[in-house]
């Protein structure tokens, strides 16, 4: 009752909707990419492997009501077993290397991997302190990197689209 | 065919039975070596079931009863009366059925008892146990009866004992023995109230005094019977002792008592319900359909929660012994209310369920005896990665836990399925009560059936499946061959009672004409290799069913050989990416369970105690974490616990008459004889 009556009461609150085209054609193109190459979604599994959380906030907002990338067909999943794509942040930390190793060797075969953030390619500010291992590069074959501290959702989109020239064609 | 068969061959056939099981009793005793008792024990089961099973078919095929009396044994109480008709027969088949793995997978199971618990009285009991259960079901007059429970009851009671030294061995058999003998108490007094006045007290003379019979006086007896036999049955809220002996007996005893010994609680009521009373009210009907149905819901429940691989099976026995209540109480119902189509149809499902639960439950108890055996531990949070050192048996069980858990094509899944059909018409019924009453009873069966399949998700799953949780799960050895054929047969069984359904329920509709008025010509229920309806929404075909997955399993294997990628690759089972997996990271049986407990909190009433002892330095660093949670055992609280309190009152008040003074024990006699004096001199005069 006091849900309903809430409901009732609030009334719609969204705002409109802004989103530059880019994002939108970005994610058109990387539909139709994905549909020709994989007849699928594109199943994309996120490693956090030391981030500050910056680039979190910006792929959770990929994946929320004003970027919606699941209407593209880029669906987030729960395990790498389910994954086409690792989608890596941060520099590595002592603790996550091996964790990101196994998460990459748990990925079925074709994979790609797209680095996300500065540090992700340089450690950032970072580099050199003693928790941190390297960069995404040292660990796990890297296909792209998407540069930005951190990257806005399109630049991830583009990131994505790049990566896909380099699925492996049987 | 028929004629072939002369009453001496079946007489033959009979004796054959009884010697096979004394000579296996007396042999057990007598014999000089542990591996000859083993042996003997296990012959003279095998010739007697196998006897039983050829005497049950020859009743069945040809029709006609098979009787023997033997007027000299106990004169007074009218002799020893035997008859097997159709019924007797069916129930004697199940018995077979039951007995005959059992006997086969005890000489393996047994191997280990030489030396620490009686391998001879072992085997006595069980060939006796046997025997009794075979002659309860052909018995024919009260006595009989009545002596052939009793000892059905007391030696199955000392197989209980048999782990005489285990932790609640001796409480589980007190449980046993009081509940069973409640139980003796209210089936006595429903039989001394049918015994006509004068000598005699065949079956046959109960019926014709039942003509005579008030209604209300066959409404008590049918109540009396109906909890009498439930205490063996194990109904709710009289099933308390299920759990409790189940574990304690070995396995194949366990196996027999809960595949075989509790079916004869059924068979009590049908032989009240059916043949001595004939057709009662409808509400006869209706009570068994709440009794199973309380207890198929609230056995599935406890299953569920179970860590015990023994206890749940237990558990689940009381589930399914419910849903052949409802079966049962259906067919009264529909009887009462005169559609014979539908009557025959739920009873012979009930029927149907009652064999299919032997096989399977037998199997799934002597699995778990096999689990038992290799690890020495039932607990399945210390089990764990089975199916790796014991495949036989793993295969065994699963199959077994397919069938209880209703997948096609396996036997739960037809006979279950004949339970909703049968049910499911009688929503659309214009007697009062009846439709909400059997809409709550086909949801209550949709719900077990769930919950069903869940609880055995939990016993394979845990048990067989992913790393052994403790060194004797580690260390499990395949169970010797003995045990492998039984457990093989078995599962044959379950697939063949499951594809060849259409041959026995059409069987058993026929074999129930001529029960409680049912007598008119039942429709056939198979057409060609499907199960047809009469007036039902519908048909089915196990054995097209069975071949339709047996092909698209074939199917999807020969596409992933011919068409797959064919390039494997192994690697660890997926879990986060943590560094060191070990088996303590798995998924427990409690853990499973949970979201269930939650759901159910209701009933379970959980309580939790979680202790975190944490460094003194930092509240990060956990030292051990110790979580205990128990359940609220409903009926022993507010049911049991009162009602022993009050008997032990009772007992202290008693004690005031047995003062130990010989003056008045003395008194006592001259009052007693005094007071029978005056009656006698009163009735004569």
């Amino acid at each position: 009752m006091l849900l309903f009556s809430k409901i009732l009461r609030t009334g719609i609150v969204t705002e409109p909707l802004e989103t530059g085209e880019t994002v939108v054609t970005l994610g058109r193109q990387l539909d139709t990419r994905v549909q020709r190459l994989l007849g699928r979604a594109l199943a994309v599994r996120e490693v956090d492997a030391g981030s500050c959380n910056g680039c979190e906030l910006e792929i959770s907002g990929l994946t929320g009501p004003v970027y919606d990338s699941e209407r593209f067909g880029i669906h987030f999943v729960a395990s790498p077993r389910h994954a086409d794509l690792l989608l890596v942040t941060g520099p590595v930390t002592r603790n996550m290397a091996v964790p990101l190793r196994k998460t990459w060797e748990a990925t079925p075969d074709p994979k790609l991997v797209v680095a996300v953030g500065d540090c992700a390619r340089t450690c950032g500010v970072f580099r050199g302190s003693y928790a941190v291992a390297g960069s995404v590069d040292t660990i796990v074959p890297v296909d792209v990197f998407v540069d930005g501290c951190p990257p806005e959702p399109a630049d991830i989109l583009r990131g994505l689209l790049t990566a896909l020239d380099r699925w492996p064609r049987r | 065919m028929a004629a072939a068969l002369s009453p001496n061959l079946t007489s033959a056939v009979f004796l054959v039975m009884v010697a096979g099981y004394l000579l296996g009793a007396v042999g057990s005793l007598a014999a000089a070596s542990p591996a000859v008792t083993r042996s003997l024990t296990a012959a003279g089961a095998l010739v007697g079931a196998a006897a039983g099973l050829g005497l049950a078919g020859m009743v069945l095929v040809v029709g006609a009863p098979f009787a023997v009396t033997v007027p000299e044994l106990l004169s007074p109480g009218g002799g020893l009366a035997l008859r097997l008709d159709a019924l007797g027969a069916f129930f004697l088949l199940l018995i077979g059925v039951g007995a005959l793995p059992a006997a086969l997978y005890g000489v393996g199971y047994t191997r280990a008892y030489a030396g620490r618990y009686s391998l001879r009285w072992l085997g006595a009991m069980l060939n006796l146990f046997l025997l009794t259960m075979s002659l309860v079901v052909l018995a024919d007059n009260v006595l009989t009866f009545l002596l052939m429970w009793e000892a059905m009851s007391l030696t199955s009671y000392f197989l209980v004992m048999t782990e005489h030294d285990g932790a609640d061995t001796a409480a589980a058999g007190g449980w046993y023995l009081a509940m069973t003998h409640a139980g003796l108490a209210l089936i006595l007094t429903a039989l001394v109230m049918l015994i006509p006045p004068g000598p005699g007290s065949t079956f046959a003379e109960l019926r014709l005094t039942v003509a005579t019979l008030s209604p209300t006086t066959r409404s008590v007896v049918f109540t009396l019977a109906v909890l009498g036999f439930g205490s063996k049955a194990g109904l709710v809220p009289l099933h308390v002792w299920l759990p409790r002996a189940h574990p304690a007996a070995p396995s194949h005893v366990s196996a027999l008592m809960s595949g075989v010994m509790v079916k004869l609680g059924v068979y009590g009521v049908l032989r009240f319900a059916l043949d001595l009373l004939g057709e009662g009210p409808v509400w006869w009907g209706g009570l068994l359909i709440a009794l199973g149905a309380a207890s198929a819901l609230l056995g599935v429940l406890y299953a569920l929660m179970e860590d015990d691989l023994k206890r749940l099976l237990a558990y689940s026995t009381v589930e399914n012994v419910g849903l052949v209540f409802i079966g049962v109480g259906a067919g009264l119902l529909f009887a009462a209310l005169d559609h014979e189509a539908s009557a025959v149809l739920a009873l012979a499902a009930a029927l149907y369920h009652a064999l299919n639960h032997t096989a399977f439950k037998s199997l799934l108890f002597l699995g778990a005896g096999a689990v038992l055996h290799a690890t020495g531990n039932r607990n399945l949070n210390e089990l764990g990665g089975l199916i790796q050192r014991m495949p036989w048996t793993a295969a065994c069980f699963l199959v077994g836990a397919l069938a209880i858990g209703g997948l096609p094509p396996l036997n739960g899944f037809v006979s279950e399925w004949l339970l909703f059909q049968s049910l499911l018409p009688a929503i659309a019924s214009s007697a009062p009560l009846v439709p909400p009453l059997m809409t709550l009873a086909v949801g209550a069966l949709a719900l077990t059936a769930g919950l069903a399949a869940a609880s055995f998700v939990k016993a394979f799953g845990i048990g067989f499946l992913a790393l052994p949780r403790s060194a004797g799960a580690a260390a499990a050895h395949e169970a010797p061959a003995s045990m492998r054929v039984a457990m093989t047969a078995l599962a044959g069984l379950c697939a063949l009672f499951g594809v060849g359904a259409v041959v026995i329920v059409p069987r058993l509709a026929e074999m129930l004409r001529g029960y409680d008025g049912l007598t008119g010509q039942p429709a056939p229920l198979a057409e060609g290799l499907s199960l047809a309806l009469p007036g039902a929404f519908g048909g089915m075909s196990p054995p097209l069913v069975a071949m339709g997955l047996v092909l698209a399993v074939a199917g999807v294997w020969l596409a992933v050989r011919l068409g797959g990628d064919r390039r494997l690759r192994r690697g660890d089972t997926w879990g986060c990416g943590r560094i060191g997996q070990t088996a303590r990271m798995e998924y427990t049986s409690t853990a499973y369970a949970e979201p269930l407990r939650r759901v159910f909190a209701e009933l379970y009433r959980p309580t939790e105690d979680l202790t975190v002892d944490v460094h003194p330095e930092s509240r990060y660093f956990v030292q051990s974490i110790a979580y205990r949670s128990e359940i609220l055992p409903w009926f022993e609280r507010y049911l049991y616990t009162p009602l022993l309190r009050g008997v032990d009152a009772w007992a202290a008040r008693a004690q005031a008459i047995q003062s130990g003074s010989a003056h008045r024990y003395l008194a006592y006699l001259v009052i007693a004889l005094l007071a029978l004096l005056a009656i006698t001199l009163a009735r004569s005069g």
